[in-house]
């Protein structure tokens, strides 16, 4: 189902990176007061950006999951969250390296950028925790969800918070501010497509494994002959586990109109 | 050939802050390795599960047919115990 399309996501990804890599070493020029450490803005920037837009993704799916109760959402929300996490470490590891070459230091605690940043990591940091802590897997999914829409919403309000405090020792990229030039611009775009399309293929690669794993459990679930609902016997986990029922949309309706309990 | 597209490749100035934008994309790099290995060890472990299957999956197959013929009639034919099994694959 999630592994439609794969190979040409995957290739075209892998063109875009190597595309925007061959710009911002060989097309986009140097910056007048930054030099060649400017080069660092064509990666930190697209990973922040893609990873605060994925988690305002997983609030829209987590929306998605408690208005159908279909945990196929839930599922996407977790994986946009996870993979938004792996992003925002990206982001926060280039950010300290641009720090140290361009200011002198690894961390600055009075730019407000990298601290509302680091907060909104720490904040969705707590997700996986959250959800380990809860054994019901329906209970989990709900509970998550609420979070997701939570930190989602604290996401775009931290971003204008930012924007709207004095100290501006972080360079702005979007908005009035923003005077790049045209070679600069064309690069720092094909880069953020570039990532975007990463994320999208990471995602992508997570939710086709663990739907094969649920496919795989079920099969063998089956095989064996048990007939014991293996919802009730999995080991604990943060991450979701798809129901053989939700593998199939048809399946998941079927038991909503039946009333299934949590369905 | 190869000396003259790299004669034509512009100078990267790798002196002071080479180090830091090596540093930075050897980071993203970095993550995706990771990703990539965490996922070939997934995939390992979804092949050796799907050896076990159709292994459990074989043995079911041959293991049933021995039980079928031992419940049914000794002038039963093979053929006679897969219409009995699948009686949709029958003609109308």
């Amino acid at each position: 189902m999630y592994g439609k399309g794969l190979r040409a996501l995957s290739i075209s990804t892998v063109a875009v990176m190597a595309i925007a890599l061959s710009l911002v070493f060989f097309y986009a020029p140097l910056d007048a007061e930054q030099g060649f450490l400017q080069k660092i803005f064509y990666v930190h920037v697209p990973l922040a950006i893609v990873a605060l837009c994925g988690f305002v993704a997983g609030a829209i799916m987590a929306i998605a999951h408690l208005r159908t109760r279909d945990p196929r959402w839930d599922m996407r929300s977790y994986v946009a969250i996870h993979m938004s996490l792996i992003f925002g470490v990206g982001t926060l590891i280039t950010g300290s390296i641009w720090a140290k070459g361009s200011w002198g230091h690894w961390w600055v605690w009075s730019e407000p950028t990298l601290v509302s940043f680091l907060i909104v990591f720490l904040l969705y940091a707590t997700y996986q925790p959250l959800r380990f802590a809860i054994e019901d897997p329906e209970r989990q999914a709900r509970y998550a969800s609420v979070f997701a829409i939570t930190a989602g919403a604290f996401v775009p309000m931290n971003f204008i918070a930012v924007r709207l405090s004095t100290a501006y020792l972080h360079p702005r990229v979007l908005g009035s501010t923003s005077n790049l030039p045209g070679p600069m611009a064309l690069t720092f775009a094909v880069s953020l497509l570039g990532i975007a399309l990463l994320y999208t293929t990471l995602c992508r690669y997570e939710l086709t494994a663990k739907h094969t794993r649920a496919q795989l459990r079920d099969l063998r679930r089956r095989l064996s002959g048990e007939t014991v609902d293996t919802q009730t016997r999995r080991p604990r986990s943060a991450a979701p586990t798809l129901h053989p029922t939700a593998m199939h949309p048809t399946a998941t309706m079927t038991a909503r109109a039946v009333g299934r309990p949590g369905a | 050939m190869s000396g003259v597209i790299l004669g034509e490749l512009p100078a990267l100035p790798l002196h002071t802050a080479g180090k830091y934008v090596a540093g930075a994309y050897v980071v993203l790099f970095a993550l995706v390795l990771i990703y990539v290995a965490i996922m070939a060890v997934r995939l390992s472990r979804i092949e050796r599960e799907l050896g076990e299957l159709s292994e459990l999956s074989e043995r079911s197959h041959s293991e049933t047919p021995e039980l079928d013929r031992s419940a049914s009639p000794p002038s039963q034919t093979v053929a006679d115990q897969q219409n009995v099994r699948h009686p949709e694959s029958t003609p109308a």
